[in-house]
């Protein structure tokens, strides 16, 4: 990987995890994910998921595997989804974004369920629109970002 | 005449090295605007330290301080938690009482080597045994979510409490010691169709606003659970006095410690805490026997039964 991308990721890395401190509940990282996968070779998305779903799970307070359900469902969507749409197409990102936005409810309710926890429902709620409203925005951001790195083959 | 003259030529002619000088003193202002703020960094925190120091720990208690880490990141936060910087490593274990000088402040939810997750009292899923105390009205406390006042549940409709009141910890779930302060009573109401009161309470901490915490531990687990006293455990020499006490000057007994029920198989720590009383002294051994090495037993709650069949198990087996 060139040395502007490794500085690009671990950016991605810092102000993501600087965000969820500032907006609970909300995954920063998962378009960086998305984007990862549509751009760079399939060990780059490996790894930062990999990083990423320690962060996920030693700072949440679900019971380990919600990050790797989170995070394998939203690769599982994309794959699937990029057969049907165009993977760059902001709709289809807006697609996601929804779709996200409602397995973050789901996911919580189901995990908390099984462990017999309460969760305030209106918190939840919340959550799941702003993931649904930000991903595609960043998802966007990133995407522009990224093309305009130096040494990428997109970048003017 | 002189003497205006040459203020006339040093304040208003005379400049040379000004320009240097004023480089100089705006670089000096800098480092020192740098350095007071420091300084009024670490003076809160010695402000800040010096409260959670001034709590005293109920007898037979520790307690071990923790710097807060983060707050709830990520989507998987979905309790009212923090982190903290402390874990397994430093004898942190699951329903260790967290504190703040304010009051009780949660539990260890899970841990792990180097850090703890703790569940805050305002989550909806904390419910503490609560007491008022003046009226000594008990309940049950519980959390409501972030940003909402906490609920007194299964106070009769006849029993006494008033608002103002400070709930503090009965100690019944055997999690937190007795007489933590824990919220103080907001609302009162009725209705008419419960049996219960309808009670409301607001914490005595600010969830964001803390930075450092402490942890309590039963001096014994804490000696258990380590192999041998933790170094950051501040000693308690002088009489310890509970933190709250009830009104008529009546004093509550400390609860007896939980665990091994033979004190004298752990060795005590030194400075830690009251000594534990040794049964074994009390009863006179009509003949001397020598000394067996006694070891700390590696379970804290296991009963001396247990520890009695286990001892008694591998004679049986030998013997058949």
């Amino acid at each position: 990987m060139r040395p502007a991308n490794i500085v690009f990721w671990s950016l991605v890395t810092l102000l993501g995890v600087w965000l969820q401190n500032l907006v609970p509940g909300v995954d920063f990282l998962a378009p960086g994910l998305i984007l990862a996968m549509q751009e760079e070779k399939w060990t780059v998305p490996v790894w930062l998921a990999f990083i990423w779903l320690f962060i996920h799970e030693g700072t949440g307070s679900m019971p380990f595997g919600a990050g790797i359900l989170w995070y394998g469902a939203l690769a599982g969507l994309y794959f699937f989804g990029h057969w049907l749409f165009e993977a760059r197409n902001f709709l289809f990102m807006f697609i996601l974004g929804a779709c996200l936005g409602a397995m973050h409810f789901f996911l919580i309710n189901v995990m908390a369920l099984l462990q017999d926890w309460s969760i305030p429902m209106e918190r939840l709620l919340t959550e799941s629109a702003q993931q649904a409203l930000i991903f595609p925005i960043e998802w966007g951001l990133l995407y522009l970002i990224h093309h305009y790195l130096p040494e990428n083959r997109h970048a003017a | 005449m002189h003497g205006q003259v040459s203020s006339f030529w040093s304040r208003y002619l005379y400049f040379v090295g000004i320009r240097q000088q004023n480089d100089q003193l705006l670089s000096d202002l800098e480092a020192a605007k740098k350095e007071l703020s420091e300084l009024r960094e670490s003076a809160s925190e010695v402000e800040r330290l010096r409260q959670l120091l001034s709590m005293t720990p109920p007898a037979d208690w520790t307690r071990q301080g923790a710097r807060i880490i983060s707050h709830r990141l990520g989507p998987n936060a979905a309790l009212e938690t923090f982190l903290i910087d402390k874990g397994s490593a430093r004898g942190v274990s699951v329903n260790t009482p967290v504190v703040s000088p304010d009051g009780v402040v949660g539990r260890v939810l899970r841990i792990s080597p180097t850090a703890a997750t703790v569940l805050l009292i305002t989550d909806p899923n904390s419910r503490i045994p609560v007491v008022s105390q003046k009226n000594r009205t008990q309940g049950i406390i519980k959390g409501e979510g972030p940003s909402k006042e906490l609920t007194l549940l299964y106070v009769a409709q006849g029993a006494p409490i008033e608002e103002g009141e400070i709930l503090v910890t009965s100690g019944l779930e055997e999690i937190f010691p007795k007489g933590l302060p824990v919220a103080r009573v907001t609302s009162i109401g009725r209705s008419g169709s419960s049996l219960f009161q309808l009670i409301a309470a607001v914490p005595l901490f600010a969830p964001l606003q803390l930075e450092e915490v402490a942890m309590l531990f039963k001096a014994t687990a804490l000696t258990s659970a380590t192999g041998a006293p933790a170094t950051p455990v501040p000693v308690v020499s002088q009489p310890v006095t509970p933190l709250v006490t009830p009104p008529g000057g009546a004093v509550p007994l400390a609860k007896p410690v939980k665990g091994p029920k033979t004190p004298a198989a752990i060795p005590p720590a030194p400075g830690q805490g009251a000594p534990v009383p040794a049964p074994v002294i009390q009863a006179p051994a009509p003949q001397p026997v020598p000394a067996k090495p006694v070891e700390a037993p590696k379970k804290r709650d296991a009963a001396p039964a247990d520890a009695e069949k286990k001892r008694r198990k591998p004679a049986r087996t030998t013997g058949q």
